[in-house]
């Protein structure tokens, strides 16, 4: 995409989706514009500079400069960042989502452990039960057959600041009380940490993208308050977040049955690996994989907190 | 309660539509071959000749228009060449064009578009302008072709027809055209047909006659094939300019950003530490910067997206409305 001309009047690019095209095109009265957000994509606040010798109004000169780009149609790419609104105007600290690998013995897979695997820099999800007790010594796999054992995903929320004590309560207004999962249809669903109840999906756009809204008190298995396990004092282990803390997220990743019984989307979307497998004797042996990176997107709801979780989806040869 | 949406109301949706003229200008040198007759593409059927503005064979080719040469079944003999060919063209654009009698027969094209008597026109040259050139319809009064017509050349126009057009043909709205912008009664020599795209030009009197030596557009009928009248057509075809119609239904939604919204971001960059980026203290005001708006279903899925040129600054001290068109 182009830079729109900034050279003299502010103007307004508009364009429908893909999605949005698709659902003027069904013509069953789901394309309905009900409700607006603000984004701030191209924004690098690291740019805002408070110590502008001219003032005040000088600080945010660099970021009025941004040249901005057309208006994508791919609604996955679009609005990443948005702007939240808040009644007050005086805080300080906003709440972050952070992955959370230290929660419930690390990285071992026997003990269920929340940490990627450390040479993927991502989770690996095995599709398949050969996969998956090929990789059994391996830290940072997650049964992708049917979620029983191996590691998942925790996601924690609050402010992540030395700066103010974790025994403080986060208000009301700043804890995330509904989130949104993003994950590649084609490829995966959101599975519950037991392995036994699949979130409903909310729907599926057009390219493949699942979104699943999951909220604090109605998926109980998906979403909670820290306050439950949140030890008080400073350092307490199993925790990320430094300051107040607010809800928690926790999932596995249950492969699609694509994945599970063929190879066709790893040759279409992936690639092949050889991985050095830990044996029960402490040797290793190469293994080859078929595999295909993505991601899970989670975004608080109302606060839009964003992360994006990355994924190995992998196969033996 | 923080929040990243904001409900519209009724009143924050407005719905107009907007009238867009193109020029469009179609010179003589493509009409009458450029690229030698590579631009011109005939049929083995034989029933009309298409012109593209660039060799027909690259994709780059864009149709633009076909010409056809008919007449009435009372004209026709079966001595002439393609006679029923020629019957079967000027047929089937007089069913779609003028339509039918109460008695169910095909009613020709009449001078004067009264079909209450008068001139018919029973010889026609047909000029079908491709929605690529005409989009919803040619503007009214804009119309004009000039030929050359033996040593001088002839403009045809529809003169006034901005103020003066008929509306009884099947297919729309059209206007006479005439060769002097007197558009005196009874002189019309031919028609046009606005949202059809269709000019039809009678080759029995006035513009054609005696045109070039080499032919006669009395011979049309008896002794030249349909794709030989068109071809004498493009060759006398001099200029012809039209203003196209395209009607743009827009949604208008005004995004109303009070002084207390949207005020902060979820954009990485703006915390570090959990701490906002642009306060030293928690009395510096909150400072936001907007590049995007997008507009959601009641269902949080992205239906349209709308980029600011620039960023606009967004704190409690000021308030904006964004007017976000959608044209359809």
């Amino acid at each position: 995409m182009a830079f729109l001309d900034n050279s003299g009047d502010i103007i307004l690019d508009a364009v429908l989706t893909d999605t949005g095209r698709a659902r003027l095109a069904k013509g069953d009265g789901t394309f309905r514009i009900a409700k607006f957000a603000l984004g701030d994509d191209e924004i690098n606040y690291e740019n805002y500079n408070k110590n502008n010798p001219s003032g005040s109004a000088y600080y945010g000169l660099e970021i009025l400069q941004t040249p901005i780009l057309e208006a994508f149609t791919n609604n996955y790419a679009s609005m990443n960042s948005k702007l939240v609104s808040i009644p007050r105007t005086n805080l300080l600290y906003l709440p972050e989502v952070i992955l959370n690998e230290v929660y419930g013995g690390g990285g071992d897979k026997a003990s269920s452990g929340t940490a990627m695997n450390a040479d993927a820099n991502a989770f690996y999800v095995a599709v398949d039960d050969t996969t998956n007790t090929t990789m059994a010594l391996m830290s940072g796999i997650i049964n992708g057959t049917d979620g029983s054992g191996g590691s998942y995903v925790r996601a924690d929320q609050g402010l992540d600041t030395d700066e103010i004590s974790p025994k403080r309560e986060l208000e009301s207004d700043l804890v995330e009380t509904q989130y949104m999962f993003e994950i590649d249809s084609r490829l995966g669903e959101i599975i519950s940490t037991d392995g036994n109840t699949l979130a409903t999906i909310s729907f599926i756009d057009d390219d493949s993208i699942a979104s699943y809204y999951l909220s604090l008190g109605t998926d109980l298995k998906f979403v909670g308050e820290i306050t439950a396990d949140k030890p008080i004092s400073d350092g307490a282990p199993g925790q990320v977040i430094r300051g107040p803390r607010g809800t928690k997220v926790q999932f596995k990743v249950q492969a699609s049955l694509d994945l599970n019984t063929s190879t066709y989307l790893f040759t279409q979307l992936g690639s092949t690996i050889t991985i050095d497998v830990p044996l029960p004797d402490s040797s290793t042996t190469a293994t080859s994989f078929y595999y295909i990176d993505s991601n899970v997107r989670l975004t608080g709801v109302t606060t839009g907190n964003r992360l994006d979780i990355p994924l190995r989806f992998i196969k033996q040869i | 309660m923080a929040t990243v949406f904001k409900n519209l109301l009724s009143s924050d949706i407005a719905t107009t539509r907007t009238l867009l003229n193109e020029a469009i200008p179609i010179t003589g040198t493509i009409i009458s071959g450029t690229y030698g007759v590579q631009n011109i593409k005939n049929y083995a059927h034989g029933m009309f000749e298409s012109v593209y503005d660039y060799p027909y064979l690259s994709s780059s080719a864009n149709h633009i228009i076909d010409l056809t040469y008919g007449y009435a079944p009372e004209v026709s003999s079966s001595a002439y060449v393609q006679n029923d060919k020629k019957v079967n063209i000027y047929n089937q654009m007089s069913q779609v064009l003028v339509g039918y009698s109460p008695a169910g027969q095909i009613r020709q094209f009449d001078q004067d578009g009264s079909f209450t008597g008068g001139t018919k026109h029973k010889e026609c040259v047909f000029v079908n302008y491709a929605r690529l050139l005409t989009k919803d319809e040619i503007k009214k009064g804009s119309y004009s072709l000039v030929v050359n017509s033996g040593s001088s050349q002839v403009t045809v126009s529809d003169y006034g027809a901005q103020n003066e057009y008929r509306v009884n043909s099947p297919s729309g709205e059209y206007g006479i055209l005439y060769t002097s912008s007197l558009a005196a009664a009874g002189t019309g020599v031919g028609l046009l047909y606005y949202q059809a795209g269709i000019a039809v030009l009678t080759s029995s009197v006035g513009i054609f006659s005696g045109s070039s030596p080499a032919w006669d557009p009395s011979e049309w009928k008896s002794t030249y094939q349909i794709s030989g009248a068109a071809d004498c057509v493009r060759q006398v075809w001099e200029n012809n300019n039209f203003n196209n119609t395209t009607e743009l239904n827009s949604t208008i939604y005004f995004c109303r950003v009070n002084n207390n919204e949207f005020n902060y971001s979820s954009n990485p960059t703006y915390l570090s530490g959990s701490k906002i980026a642009t306060k030293n203290v928690s009395s510096d005001p909150s400072v936001s910067y907007i590049t995007t708006v997008g507009l959601y279903s009641a269902d949080n899925e992205l239906l349209a997206v709308a980029k600011l040129s620039e960023p606009l600054r967004k704190d409690q001290t000021n308030e904006l409305t964004l007017r976000v068109r959608l044209d359809y």
